[in-house]
């Protein structure tokens, strides 16, 4: 009998059927995302190193830079704890991602959601999302609290032109940087490696190719993610040599294209 | 209903699973038996999308899975009973799962207390014991309230009061009318739990047929016997025909009912000190046909090695 069963054994194949909608997978990831508390840690984190820091800079340099002495603008100090708290983006980005492959959990995700890119989309989206408005609150109880202090030396900054764009180009820096782990994380599917890898190629790497000599180094320089991409959080960059803040940010927003265009055929490819 | 046409699954250069055919029908459980490393997981993440077959086709209810408009709904399935964030309720697990599908969250509750797990609802998963655990998987592949449900060895680890609710609770599913898929190792657990058998080893279908069409076929049966003059006796008995062998100090009889064996004996004067109906358990007659399977494939392997 079941032979005679099996002797067709053509799959039919439907064309008329509508998968989990993205709103519904939207849905779905914005509630794995709310209900862990490392995600409200790592966000606390954010807040307290991107803003705290930026204060205590600020309390600390203010006298020196309204100094003749000063070599550095006020510009880059009241956005430099976002240099530290993007760990913190980097940790939220293989969390939301790693965290299900760790656990196996990201089978009951991919049976659920059989249409995978789907999920690497509504993942990266609640990332940027949520990144980008902490990102841009911290940046900007940053700036309220150190420009306080720069104030009192007579080199406060108002909330425009450079100074603005950095409030929210510091959300978009958080954003951006949570999204590239992402796509690290859905390639390399482990926590620690994930966090490790894109933690190097921003910190470390991103300076050690300053080592590299001639015109091939300084462009090299430039275009590292962690480089090109940052300049767009700070009204004035410490570095003289990055490119400008919306060319850098362009640069970095393709790198990041890419490594997801990456994720997303090997996400469909891969066995969960 | 679950089918599989020629399914193949291979990892470097072994085939996991080795161009299997089956069908799974609705309305009654059907045990999914093999021992470790047989393919039963393998087989599973292919009926559920997520291990691409490397060849053959797998179909649920008619249809490849990765195309269901509402995959939950078409098949609920229990795979690994620790595959969940420690740090999230039970719940916030369930509710995810839900929204995913479009299924209203008043369901979350409903399977929470089809399970029994509606008291600790709201305690994080990671506190669970292997029997929460294993519940809160059944709970999510519930939550679609599916024709076909898929379970990846259940019982294991299970207290017996766990196993005897996960037992009556699939029998509960096929008596309504579903396809119930459950794998497990133990022929022990299988014999009470399904109607229908899928043995599998090293990848193949050896068995592919009712429980009790099972038993009656490989749950052979022999006479023991002892005796002091036991050539005398296998000699006597084998002159007639019937199936024997000599193990040790004893004489195992087949074809012959024991009281027959006992008159024949003594109606030659033979003393006899021991006559014993021995009946191999399912267990045996599972370990029976598996073990078969791996001595085949050891001896195509030397094969293989002195070519
Ligand atoms: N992702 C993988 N990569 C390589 N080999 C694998 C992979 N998954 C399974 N295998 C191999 O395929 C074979 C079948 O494994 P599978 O997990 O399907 O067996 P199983 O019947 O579920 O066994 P168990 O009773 O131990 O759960 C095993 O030899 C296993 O080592
Ligand atoms: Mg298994």
């Amino acid at each position: 009998m079941t032979a005679t069963l099996m002797e067709s054994g053509a799959v039919v194949e439907r064309t008329d059927v509508r998968q989990p909608g993205t709103a519904a997978v939207l849905r779905s990831e914005w509630l794995k995302l709310t209900t862990v508390r490392s995600t409200w840690w790592t966000l606390l984190a954010t807040f307290v190193l991107g803003a705290g820091l930026t204060v205590l800079l600020c309390w600390g340099n203010a006298e020196w830079l309204a100094s003749p002495e000063a070599d550095e603008s006020p510009g880059s100090f009241i956005t430099w704890g976002m240099m530290i708290a993007q760990i913190t983006a980097v940790v939220l980005g293989a969390l939301v991602v790693t965290t299900e492959y760790g656990t196996g959990m990201i089978r009951t995700t991919f049976a659920a959601v059989p249409a995978r890119g789907r999920v690497l989309a509504a993942k990266s989206l609640v990332v940027v999302a949520l990144l980008f408005v902490v990102g841009t609150i911290t940046a900007l109880v940053g700036y309220v609290g150190g420009n306080y202090f720069l104030d009192r030396e007579g080199i406060g900054m108002a909330l425009e032109g450079d100074v603005l764009r950095a409030m929210y180009g510091s959300g978009l820096y958080l954003a951006g940087i949570g999204l590239f782990t992402v796509a690290v994380g859905f390639l390399l599917r482990h926590t620690a490696g994930t966090i490790s890898i894109v933690l190097a190629l921003m910190l470390i790497l991103g300076n050690m190719v300053n080592l590299v000599p001639g015109e091939f180094g300084e462009w090299l320089t430039k275009l590292m993610p962690g480089n090109a991409g940052s300049a767009i959080s700070t009204p004035v960059s410490f570095n003289p040599d990055l490119l400008e803040p919306w060319t850098g940010f362009a640069v970095f927003g393709l790198e990041t294209a890419a490594l997801l265009l990456l994720a997303w055929v090997m996400v469909r490819r891969r066995d969960a | 209903m679950i089918r599989a046409h020629q399914l193949t699954k291979r990892f470097g250069d072994r085939n996991a699973v080795d161009g299997i055919d089956f069908v799974v029908e609705p309305g009654r459980v059907t045990g999914f038996l093999g021992p470790n490393g047989a393919g039963k997981s393998t087989t599973m993440r292919m009926i559920l999308g997520l291990d691409a077959p490397t060849s053959g086709t797998v179909s649920v209810n008619g249809h490849r899975y990765a195309a269901s408009p509402a995959p939950l709904r078409e098949i609920g399935a229990l795979l690994d009973a620790h595959a969940i964030h420690p740090g999230r309720s039970a719940r916030d697990h369930l509710r995810w799962m839900a929204a995913s599908n479009g299924i209203p969250t008043t369901r979350v509750g409903e399977v929470l207390d089809l399970v029994g797990l509606d008291s600790v609802a709201g305690q994080r998963a990671g506190r669970f014991s292997l029997g929460m655990g294993q519940r809160l998987g059944i709970a999510a592949a519930m939550l679609g309230d599916p024709p076909v449900v898929v379970l990846d060895e259940p019982v294991n680890g299970l207290d017996p009061e766990g196993i005897r609710w996960v037992r009556t609770f699939a029998r509960q599913l096929a008596d309504e009318g579903r396809t119930v898929f459950i794998s497990s190792h133990l022929m022990s657990e299988m014999a009470l739990m399904a109607d229908h058998l899928l043995v599998i080893g090293r990848g193949s279908i050896l068995a592919d047929c009712s429980m009790t069409e099972f038993m009656t076929d490989h749950a052979a049966s022999y006479v023991r016997l002892k005796a002091p003059a036991l050539g005398d006796v296998a000699n006597l008995l084998s002159g007639r025909g019937l199936d024997v062998t000599r193990v040790d100090d004893e004489v195992r009889v087949g074809g012959l009912d024991a009281a027959s064996i006992g008159d024949l004996l003594f109606s030659r004067g033979l003393a006899l000190h021991e006559l014993t109906l021995v009946r191999s358990s399912l267990e045996d007659a599972f370990m029976a046909l598996t073990a078969d399977s791996v001595e085949y494939h050891a001896t195509s392997a030397s094969e293989g090695a002195a070519r």
